[in-house]
């Protein structure tokens, strides 16, 4: 089936199977080996992308769900001035690990900062409650976006 | 697998009476991928209904709030609407699944699907909500609380959709309210326990209460004979012994990875009594 959707703010359009998930048609179809797989069924976030602008789980959605709508990856938020901030911030809190979860925590930051961007704790943990680094460096990650949200 | 994609509710009641078996609606896809996944879907003719436009949005109509099945829950949590008339959805599932999930999951889905730990039976229970429910011959209404009658088994026929689900907008005038998830961590848990609670008290007597759990039975249900006892009792009135004696008739707490049985009527007694003393 064909599918257009814009992806990284390009119109694409493929010939896919509707119900192929949306994280393969990104790896596979795209290249864009940045979202990841962890648990597959939604429930560690390392898959995470913005769908029409919200952090969703790109591995329990289908490429059908993407139909009209805007995806931006963390390739895409890489280039955006918020995503070079977190980015800068991640890597001056020696935030990552093994880096395994790092993407969906970039994308949920960025998301954060885009919707709220208060310098509050509480708020931060919430946000990223749906992505586990299973490195447990969960200090560091908050550090991170604090910094990030201060610095904005 | 096969796909089908119908534009509105006329196209798809042309669809599902085509298909002979094996239907299964697509809508947020966060519990059907799970199943595709485990190889559970194979044969499943499955049937994308997240544009569906008949299903979609939050209004209010007369004295009630509506809520379209494709509603997902952070258009509930964030709604306007909902944190004034119900507030009771918007402040306790805040938690539900994770951020992420919110985005996707819809309260249909969630209906259907029929889980008993579903955060939100338990709510949408002691607020009696009525489904709506959309069939080729015209749509029907089914209140929550007749609408399971059995694990994961409720009463939607071949061909019918949840459309809508309606709940009284003065449903929390003049009463208190309880609602708490036992689960391992904050996010991302399945419930061991749900008690949601709903009551009104008139001169030191409870006029009426409405008490519904989950994850302690095949499906979430009312506490009716629970409910029944506490009605026109003062707090002083009410008898631990005989409390527990008519919850161990109504829960059927089973033990399995997240807790044991025990745990969770002893639990479940708690947050009653927590809320009614």
């Amino acid at each position: 089936m064909e599918i257009k959707f814009i992806l990284n703010k390009k119109a694409v359009t493929i010939d896919v199977d509707p119900m192929k998930r949306l994280l393969d048609v990104l790896r596979e179809n795209f290249g864009l080996m940045g979202s990841k797989e962890g648990c597959g069924e939604g429930e560690c976030g390392t898959c995470t992308v913005l769908l029409d602008g919200k952090p969703i789980t790109s591995c329990i959605t289908n490429a059908i769900h993407a139909e009209g709508k805007e995806v931006l990856t963390v390739e895409g938020i890489a280039l955006e001035e918020d995503g070079k901030l977190l980015i800068e911030c991640f890597d001056e809190t020696n935030a990552v690990q093994c880096g395994f979860c790092f993407p969906g925590f970039l994308v949920s930051s960025y998301y954060y900062l885009q919707t709220d961007g208060d310098e509050d704790l509480e708020k931060i943990k919430t946000a990223l409650s749906g992505n586990i680094c299973r490195c447990t460096g969960y200090q560091k990650i908050f550090d991170s976006v604090l910094l990030a949200c201060k610095r904005k | 697998m096969k796909f089908f994609k119908p534009a509105n509710l006329n196209d798809f009641f042309e669809i599902t009476a085509k298909i002979k078996k094996n239907i299964y609606f697509l809508a947020g896809g966060t519990d059907i991928n799970v199943q595709i996944k485990n190889n559970l879907l194979s044969e499943a003719n499955i049937i994308f209904i997240n544009n569906l436009p008949e299903l979609k949005g939050i209004y209010q109509e007369n004295d009630q709030i509506v809520f379209g099945a494709l509603t997902t829950f952070r258009e509930l949590i964030n709604s306007s609407l909902v944190k004034k008339h119900l507030p009771l959805l918007s402040d306790n599932l805040q938690n539900f699944a994770s951020p992420l999930i919110q985005t996707s999951a819809t309260i249909g889905g969630n209906i259907a699907n029929g889980s008993p730990t579903a955060d939100i039976m338990p709510l949408l229970m002691i607020l009696d909500a009525n489904l709506i429910i959309a069939g080729k011959a015209g749509s029907h209404q089914i209140n929550i609380n007749d609408f399971y009658h059995g694990y994961k088994q409720n009463k939607l026929n071949k061909g019918e959709v949840i459309k809508e689900i309606r709940i009284n907008r003065d449903a929390l005038t003049d009463v208190s309210t309880f609602y708490q998830k036992v689960g391992a961590r904050k996010t991302l848990t399945i419930a061991k326990v749900t008690l949601a609670g709903l009551m009104k008290i008139t001169h030191g007597k409870i006029e009426q209460i409405n008490l519904a759990v989950g994850s302690l039975n095949e499906y979430a249900r009312r506490l009716p004979q629970l409910e029944a006892y506490l009605t026109g009792k003062t707090k002083q009135q009410i008898n631990l012994e005989k409390l527990k004696t008519i919850l161990a008739k109504e829960i059927t707490p089973i033990s399995d990875l997240r807790s044991e049985k025990e745990y969770r009527f002893s639990v479940c007694l708690n947050l009653i009594r927590t809320f009614v003393e």
